[in-house]
C-alpha cells in the first residue's frame, strides 16, 4: 500500500489528551473552552517545532513528485509517500485501505467522508494529505475497540438510523464529533450538527434519535459505553 | 480530480509573501474553497502556498481598545462559538454560524470566508464567463435566479458568497494585509471591487498580498447587532437574501446604523440611504415600512430573480422589527 | 460431532407453522413470532462499522483507475478525437474512444434507441467520448483533460414543452414525439355534463435527479473469458444479461457481484455505458480497473425523473362525487427513449372512483440525459397534480378534503377494467391517518388562531396508491439447512438500504423456529446465488419474501419426509414443534431435528423456493394517506415542515423498523421533490446543466425534514396478494407527500403553488404578486 506502520508512542502532550479522550473519557476535565485553548497551543507547539523542518525544506515538493509524509491516523502512524494534490480521503480509502468513510462527491458536498481531525469533524475530501500532517486523525473504524462498536456505532444500530449505509460512516463521525463538544445536544443542536450530512435514503428522524441514543450511551445512561 | 500543482508550507508570513507573489501560486488557508475551483477547473494554479500553520494568524484577542483583532486563520467555528462575539459581536456570531455546514465551519478560515470566489454556477462550471476572461455573463439572459439585483454594473451578476463579510462590514471592521510592500489596513468595505471596475477581480488584494488579521472597533454603548440569511434549504446553502445590521440606540432612538445585505449584489451590499432614515427614528412601523421600501430602491431585478425586492423587503422589515424588540 | 443441546440453533421457544403438503402452498402465518416485530438489521453491524464492503470500497491487486471523456455540449457531432497527448502521460495504461478497434458496440437504453457506446453523434451533455485507465485517479482524469476532440456543435433543445414547436431541433432528425399514450373509460363530456362544479388547473413538476450517495461505478477483472463486476446495482441478473448481450457473451461468463450497494432509487436497475467501458479498459491493459462516475457524472448521465407539464380538468357533484377527470400530460425521455410519461396518468386512471376518464401523455425528446425509473415512476407527479386538484375541489365545495376523498374510494381497479383489489386499504389509511394526526381539532384551532403573526400555520393531506403491489418474479431462493440448526439464505435481491435481507432472515427464522443469528445470507451475486429481477418497483419484499417463505416451507417438506422414515409414521401425521418433529396422533412420538438419520448423513437439506403467479383477475396495489403540517414566512417566503403522518397500507408490517424507516425516507425524499429539488437547463443560452452538483441541486438536509415523523400504518394483511400477506412499501411512500405540503401551504396562505419545487424564491414572488393585485 506503499505506506509503512508503526505504532509509536506521540511524545506529544496534544496528542496524549486526544487519544484518552478517545479511550471514552471524553468529559474528563477538557471544557469546550479548555478544549480549544489547549488545542490551540497544541498547533502552535506543532508550528514551532515544525519550523525547522520546514525551512530545511523550504523548497515546494514539485508538481508530479512524491513527498514523504507522516499521517496519524486512529493513533498509528503512517509513514507514506504523497502526490500534493492527493486527498486525505483518497489516502485513507485507497492508500491505507480504510474504506470505512466513503466518498460521496469528492467535492464537500455530501459529508460521507467526515472524519475527525484534532477532534473536530471535517471533509477528508477537501482536506489535501500533506495539509494532515502532524494533526490526529481519526476514522469510522478509529471509534472502535477492536471488533467492538463504539456508542455512537451501537446508537445507530439500536435505532436503525440508515438505510443504504452509505452516508452512515460520515454521520456517525459528525454525531461524534458533536457529542464531544456537546455530551448532551438538543434536537435542535443535533439537527445543526448532521446538518453537513446529507442522506438521501432520508433517515433524518433516526439519525436525530441515534445522536440522542449515543449521548446516553457515552454518558453511562442505558448501558455501559 | 484535482490537476497537478506543486506545493509547499510557509513557515512564516514573510516567506508566503515571497512565494504567494510568484506567477500560478495560490494561497491555501483552510482550502474549503480553493480546492473545490482548483477540481473545478475555474482556475488553475502552479503552486500552492499554504499558510495553514502560521500560529500568529490565528485566534481571537481583545485589543487595547475595547475591539478585536480576529487572526485571519481564525476557523469560522472558532468564530461562531467564541462567547465575546455573542455577546459584543453578534452579527458577526450569527453570520458565522449560519456559514456553509460544521465540518467546513471547522476548516474554512474567516480570511478565506473574505476571500472566497463566486458561487455563481457559470462562473464554477464549464462556461468561459466574463469573470474568467470570456466575453459574456452568462447569468445576464440565463438562469439567474440565484444572481446579483444590485451593482452588477451590467458586467458580472454574481452575488457575493460570504456570510462573515456583510456582517464584519456592519460592525465596522477593518482587515490588515501583508504584501511585498508592508503591512496595510483596508476597511473592509472597501475591500471588495465592483464587477465595472475589474470583472477578474473580486477583492483589492495584490498578487502575494495575504489577508492577516481583522479588526473590530469596540461596539458603541447601545449597539444591537444581528444577521439573518434567507436561503433555498435550511442548512448548507448560501444567502438567497440576507441582512446584517448593526443599529445603536439611545433608549428606543437609533444615534447609528448600518445595513448590509447579502445576496443582492457583487459586493457585500451596505444602504447609505436607509441607514440614514433609521437614525433618529424609533423604528416605528411606518419607518420600517418605509425604509424597506428604500432598501430595494433602485434594484435592478433580471428575468428570474424579482421575487428578491419583496424578500428583501420581507427580512429587512423582520429583522429590524426583531431588533427594535431586543 | 455429537450436537448437544446447547449448540442447536433451533429456537425451542418457536412454534413453527404448519408444514404444506408437497405442492401446496403453505397457509397464511396467523400468529407470528418474529415478522411484524422491531428487528435490528442483521447487517447493522457491517454498515456501521465500516466492515459493509460496497463497490466503491473494492480494491483490487494491480487495480487501474478508469475515467471518462463526456461530451460537454447538448448536442454535438464528433469530428475528431486525438489521444496521442493523453497516450503518453505519466501512469496512463491505455486510452480508448470511438477509434478504437473492437470497442465501440451498438448501445440502447432499456431496449430501445440504438447508439454507439462512444456514439460520433452527442445528443445530450455528457454523453461518452473516450476513456481511460492508469496508475491512480489523478492520472486518468490528468489525461481526460488531454483528450483533444474537434466538435461540430448543433442546435438543441432542452424545454420539454419547446421540444414539439415545429422549428424546434430535431433529436433524432424526425420529429420529437417519443410516443404517444391514450386512455380513456366512459365519456368524459357525460360526466362534466353531470358536473356541478368544475376545475381545471395546469401544474409543473420539476425534473429531480436521483443521486443516491454511493456514486454509480463498477470495478471489472477479467479472468481470462470470464468478466466479474463488482457494481453498485440494484439487479445483478440485469446487468449480467444486458453485458452479456452488449459483448456478445455467454450470460455464464459474466458474473456481477453487488452485496452492498449505496443507494439507487431506480436509476442503478440497469447497465450503463461506464460498465461496458469498464470492461474494455480492463480487457485492453489485462488489469482490473475501477470505473466510479464523478458526482457531476452522475447529475448528468445515468437518469431523472423527467419533467412533466400536465393539465387536469374535474367535475364534480356537490354531495363530492367525482364526474369525470382529464388529464393531459407531457414528459421528456431524454436524448433517447426511456418512459418520459411512463405510468405518469396511474393515479388518475385507479386512486378514486370515477366513471368517465380521458387521458393522455405525450413523450418527447430534449438533449438532455436519458430518464430512468424514480421511485414510482409517473405517480408523485400526477398526485402533484391529482391531489392539488382535490383539495381544491374540497375548497370550492366547501367540503372537508378528507371527506371528499372517502366519498370517491373505489371497490375496485378501475384501471384494470374492474378487477377488484386482493385489499384495499385506501379509507383505512384516510381515516386512521387523519386520527393520527388530529387532523379535524388542528383545523379548528387553525381557523380560530392563525392570523396574527406573518408566520402561517396550514395543515394539507393527500392520498396515493402505487400501481404495483405485488411486484413479478421470476425469483429463486434457496435455503440450506444444516444439521446443527444453522442455515444459508442465498437469494439474488439485492438489498438497497429497505432492510430486505434482514426481512428475509426473519421469514426463515418464522418458518424454521431458528435463531436469526444463525442464518448466513449469501445475496446478489449472479456466480453464485439465484436468480431474480431487479430490487424495484416495490417488489422486493412481495416476491422474494415469497420465494424466501416457498424455500423455507420446502425445507420442511424435506425434513418431514426424513423424520417420517426414523418414526415409519406418515408425513401428513407429522409436525414441527420446538425444534422435534411429533406425531400429531401419538406425542409420544417424536425424533429430534438434529437428530434425524438421513439428515445427519447429508448434513444440509437444500428447500427451493420460487415465486408463484400473483392471483389471476386480481389487482394488488398498496395505499396511502400521508397528512403535513407547515408553516410559512409570508415576509420570506420560507417554508418548515413541522411535522409529517403518514398512514399506509401495504398489507402485512414485515419489520416495524425497516417499515417506518421506509416511510420517513419516502418522505424525505418527497420533500426535496416538493421543496428543494429540481434541474436547471441553461436552455437560452448553452443547454448545459447548471446545477450538477450538491451545492446547486438541493438535497433536503436534516434541518429541512421535520424532527419528527410519525408512521402510523394501516395493517390489512392481504393472504391473496402472496404467502406472506405483504405489499410493496418503498415506492407508494413518497407519492402523495409533496402534494399534501402544497396543500398544507394553500392552507397556510392561500395560494396554490402549481409548479416545483415551492421554494422561497416561488414563494415569496407568488405572495408579492398577489398583494400587487390586492
Amino acid at each position: 500500500m506503499g505506506s509503512e506502520s508503526e505504532e509509536k508512542q506521540c511524545s506529544c502532550k496534544h496528542h496524549k489528551e486526544r487519544s484518552d479522550e478517545r479511550e471514552g473519557d471524553g468529559g474528563q476535565g477538557i471544557s469546550r473552552r479548555g478544549f480549544i485553548a489547549s488545542m490551540g497551543a497544541g498547533a502552535a507547539a506543532i508550528a514551532t517545532a515544525g519550523r525547522l523542518s520546514a525551512e530545511q525544506k523550504e523548497e515546494a515538493i514539485k508538481s508530479g513528485e512524491l513527498a514523504k509524509i507522516s499521517l496519524r491516523v486512529n493513533g498509528r502512524t503512517h509513514r507514506m509517500l504523497v502526490e500534493p494534490r492527493w486527498s486525505l480521503l483518497f489516502v485513507i480509502r485507497d492508500r491505507l485501505g480504510l474504506t470505512g468513510i466513503k466518498e460521496g462527491c469528492e467535492r464537500g458536498e455530501c459529508g460521507s467522508c467526515t472524519v475527525l481531525i484534532n477532534g473536530e469533524p471535517r471533509y477528508a475530501c477537501m482536506t489535501l494529505a500533506v495539509e494532515a500532517e502532524g494533526m490526529e486523525i481519526t476514522t469510522l473504524e478509529g471509534l472502535m475497540k477492536g471488533e467492538e462498536l463504539g456508542p455512537v456505532q451501537r446508537a445507530f444500530v439500536e435505532e436503525d438510523a440508515f438505510q443504504c449505509g452509505y452516508c452512515t460512516p460520515g454521520q456517525i463521525m459528525a454525531v461524534e464529533g458533536l457529542l464531544r463538544h456537546s455530551p448532551n445536544p438538543t434536537i435542535e443542536e443535533i439537527r445543526v450538527g448532521v446538518g453537513g450530512n446529507l442522506c438521501r435514503c432520508g433517515a433524518y428522524r433516526n439519525i436525530f434519535r441515534a445522536a440522542q441514543r449515543a449521548a446516553e450511551l457515552k454518558s453511562g445512561k442505558g448501558g455501559k459505553s | 480530480m484535482i490537476p497537478q500543482f506543486s506545493y509547499m508550507k510557509a513557515s512564516s508570513l514573510d516567506e508566503a509573501v515571497k512565494h504567494a507573489a510568484g506567477k500560478g501560486a495560490c494561497i491555501h488557508a483552510g482550502g474549503t474553497d480553493l480546492l473545490g475551483c482548483l477540481r473545478d477547473g475555474v482556475f488553475s494554479a502552479d503552486t500552492l502556498v499554504s499558510i495553514s500553520r502560521l500560529a500568529k494568524l490565528k485566534g481571537i484577542q481583545e485589543t487595547a481598545d475595547g475591539g478585536l483583532r480576529i487572526g485571519a486563520l481564525t476557523t469560522i467555528a472558532e468564530v461562531a462559538a467564541s462567547p465575546v462575539m455573542a455577546k459584543s459581536f453578534t452579527a458577526l456570531a450569527q453570520a458565522a454560524s449560519e456559514v456553509a455546514s460544521p465540518q467546513l465551519r471547522n476548516q474554512g478560515t474567516i480570511g478565506g470566508n473574505l476571500c472566497q470566489k463566486p458561487r455563481c454556477w457559470y462562473y464554477r462550471g464549464e462556461f468561459h464567463c466574463v469573470r474568467k476572461g470570456g466575453d459574456t455573463c452568462y447569468a445576464a439572459e440565463g438562469e439567474n435566479q440565484y444572481h446579483a439585483i444590485f451593482g452588477a454594473d451590467g458586467t458580472c451578476y454574481y452575488v457575493h458568497p460570504s456570510d462573515t463579510a456583510p456582517a464584519l462590514i456592519s460592525l465596522g471592521a477593518v482587515v490588515v494585509t501583508q504584501g511585498k510592500s508592508g503591512s496595510k489596513k483596508i476597511a473592509l468595505e472597501k475591500f471588495f471591487v465592483r464587477p465595472g471596475d475589474d470583472p477578474l477581480k473580486e477583492t483589492v488584494l495584490e498578487p502575494g498580498e495575504i489577508v492577516t488579521h481583522i479588526l473590530l472597533p469596540k461596539p458603541t454603548p447601545g449597539l444591537r447587532s444581528s444577521y439573518r440569511k434567507v436561503r433555498a434549504r435550511r442548512s448548507w446553502d448560501f444567502a438567497l437574501a440576507g441582512v446584517a445590521l448593526a443599529v445603536g440606540f439611545t433608549g428606543k432612538r437609533v444615534q447609528s446604523a448600518r445595513v448590509v445585505l447579502s445576496g443582492a449584489a457583487p459586493t457585500p451590499w451596505r444602504l447609505p440611504e436607509v441607514e440614514k432614515a433609521i437614525v433618529g427614528t424609533e423604528l416605528d412601523d411606518a419607518t420600517i415600512e418605509k425604509i424597506s421600501l428604500l432598501a430595494v430602491r433602485g434594484a435592478e431585478p433580471l428575468e428570474k430573480n424579482a421575487y428578491k425586492i419583496p424578500m428583501f423587503k420581507g427580512v429587512i422589515q423582520e429583522q429590524i422589527q426583531a431588533l427594535r424588540g431586543a | 460431532m455429537k450436537q448437544t443441546e446447547d449448540k442447536m440453533y433451533i429456537d425451542p421457544e418457536l412454534v413453527v407453522p404448519e408444514t404444506p403438503h408437497p405442492g401446496k402452498p403453505p397457509k397464511p402465518w396467523e400468529k407470528t413470532h418474529v415478522i411484524g416485530k422491531k428487528i435490528v438489521r442483521v447487517d447493522a453491524y457491517q454498515r456501521v462499522s465500516g466492515a459493509a464492503r460496497y463497490p466503491s470500497d473494492m480494491i483490487l491487486p494491480d487495480m487501474l483507475y478508469g475515467a471518462i471523456l463526456r461530451c460537454p455540449h447538448p448536442n454535438a457531432h464528433i469530428k475528431k478525437v486525438d489521444t496521442s497527448k493523453a497516450e503518453k502521460m505519466p501512469g496512463v495504461r491505455t486510452v480508448i474512444s470511438g477509434n478504437t478497434p473492437r470497442m465501440n458496440p451498438d448501445f440502447t437504453y432499456q431496449g430501445q434507441g440504438k447508439t454507439k457506446v462512444f456514439d460520433s453523434h452527442c445528443r445530450f451533455e455528457g454523453d461518452c467520448v473516450a476513456a481511460v485507465a492508469a496508475e491512480t485517479p489523478y492520472q486518468a482524469w490528468d489525461a481526460v483533460r488531454a483528450i483533444e476532440v474537434e466538435y461540430e456543435t448543433l442546435p438543441f433543445v432542452v424545454d420539454e414543452l419547446k421540444s414539439l414547436d415545429a422549428k424546434a431541433p430535431k433529436v433524432h432528425g424526425t420529429g420529437n414525439t417519443v410516443k404517444e399514450e391514450k386512455y380513456e373509460r366512459g365519456d368524459t363530456a357525460k360526466g362534466f355534463r353531470e358536473a356541478d362544479k368544475i376545475l381545471e388547473m395546469e401544474f409543473r413538476s420539476e425534473c429531480q435527479l436521483h443521486t443516491p450517495l454511493e456514486r454509480h461505478g463498477c470495478v471489472a477483472r477479467w479472468d481470462g473469458d470470464l468478466l466479474t463486476l463488482w457494481e453498485s446495482t440494484q439487479g445483478a441478473f440485469i446487468i449480467q444479461r444486458e453485458m452479456a448481450q452488449l459483448l456478445n457473451m455467454p450470460m455464464a461468463k459474466v458474473r456481477v457481484i453487488g452485496h452492498y450497494m449505496g443507494g439507487g432509487f431506480g436509476s442503478k436497475l440497469q447497465v450503463s455505458k461506464f460498465t461496458v467501458i469498464a470492461a474494455f479498459l480492463a480487457k485492453a491493459t489485462g488489469r482490473p480497473v475501477k470505473m466510479f462516475l464523478t458526482r457531476e457524472e452522475t447529475f448528468l448521465a445515468v437518469g431523472n425523473r423527467p419533467p412533466a407539464k400536465m393539465k387536469l380538468k374535474a367535475g364534480v357533484r356537490k354531495d363530492g362525487t367525482l364526474t369525470a377527470l382529464e388529464f393531459f400530460g407531457i414528459g421528456a425521455s431524454g436524448a433517447y427513449p426511456a418512459g418520459g410519461v411512463q405510468l405518469l396518468d396511474w393515479q388518475i386512471r385507479d386512486l378514486y372512483n370515477c366513471p368517465n376518464v380521458r387521458c393522455a401523455g405525450t413523450d418527447v425528446y430534449i438533449n438532455a440525459g436519458p430518464a430512468r425509473a424514480f421511485r414510482a415512476p409517473g405517480h408523485p407527479q400526477a398526485s402533484w397534480a391529482l391531489e392539488q386538484m382535490m383539495d381544491a375541489l374540497a375548497q370550492a365545495l366547501a367540503m372537508d378534503p378528507v371527506e371528499l376523498r372517502l366519498k370517491n374510494v373505489p371497490a375496485v381497479s378501475q384501471a384494470r377494467g374492474g378487477i377488484p383489489y386482493t385489499s384495499t386499504g385506501l379509507k383505512e389509511c384516510l381515516r386512521e391517518g387523519a386520527k393520527a394526526f388530529g387532523w379535524d381539532k388542528r383545523k379548528k384551532e387553525l381557523a380560530r388562531e392563525n392570523g396574527k403573526s406573518h408566520i402561517k400555520t396550514g395543515i394539507g393531506m393527500a392520498g396515493g396508491l402505487w400501481f404495483l403491489g405485488g411486484g413479478f418474479g421470476p425469483a429463486t431462493v434457496i435455503v440450506k439447512l444444516y444439521s446443527d440448526g444453522s442455515a444459508n439464505l442465498n437469494m439474488g435481491a439485492a438489498d438497497l438500504g429497505t432492510g430486505f435481507k434482514t426481512v428475509a432472515a426473519m421469514i426463515v427464522s418464522e418458518e424454521l423456529g431458528l435463531r436469526l443469528d444463525k442464518i448466513q445470507i449469501e445475496n446478489a451475486d449472479t456466480g453464485t446465488t439465484q436468480f431474480t429481477m431487479m430490487s424495484g418497483g416495490s417488489k422486493t419484499t412481495p416476491v422474494d419474501g415469497s420465494a424466501v417463505r416457498h424455500a423455507a416451507a420446502h425445507v420442511k417438506q424435506k425434513l418431514l419426509a426424513m423424520a417420517a422414515k426414523d418414526l415409519k409414521l406418515s408425513v401428513a401425521d407429522l409436525a414441527i414443534k420446538g425444534g422435534t418433529v411429533v406425531s400429531k396422533t401419538d406425542s409420544s412420538k417424536q425424533k429430534k431435528i438434529t437428530e434425524i438419520s438421513e439428515f445427519k448423513e447429508l448434513s444440509v437439506i437444500v428447500g427451493i423456493g420460487n415465486k408463484d403467479p400473483n392471483p389471476k383477475g386480481k389487482a394488488i396495489e398498496p395505499f396511502a394517506a400521508q397528512f403535513c403540517e407547515v408553516k410559512v414566512n409570508t415576509k420570506t417566503g420560507e417554508l418548515e415542515i413541522v411535522r409529517f403522518v403518514a398512514s399506509q397500507d401495504s398489507g402485512r408490517i414485515m419489520n416495524r423498523y425497516t417499515y417506518d424507516n421506509q416511510v420517513i425516507g419516502g418522505i424525505t425524499m418527497g420533500i426535496g421533490f416538493a421543496a428543494t429539488e429540481g434541474r436547471v437547463l441553461d436552455g437560452k443560452q448553452t443547454g448545459k446543466l447548471c446545477n450538477k452538483s450538491w451545492h446547486d441541486y438541493k438535497l433536503p438536509t436534516a434541518l429541512d425534514v421535520p424532527p419528527d415523523i410519525e408512521s402510523a400504518p394501516v395493517e390489512l394483511i392481504d393472504n391473496e396478494a402472496n404467502v406472506i400477506g405483504a405489499k410493496g412499501l418503498g415506492e407508494p411512500v413518497t407519492i402523495p407527500t409533496a402534494a399534501a405540503i402544497a396543500n398544507a401551504v394553500y392552507n397556510a396562505v392561500g395560494i396554490r403553488f402549481t409548479e416545483t419545487p415551492l421554494s422561497p424564491l416561488r414563494i415569496c414572488q407568488l405572495l408579492a404578486e398577489r398583494s400587487k393585485k390586492g
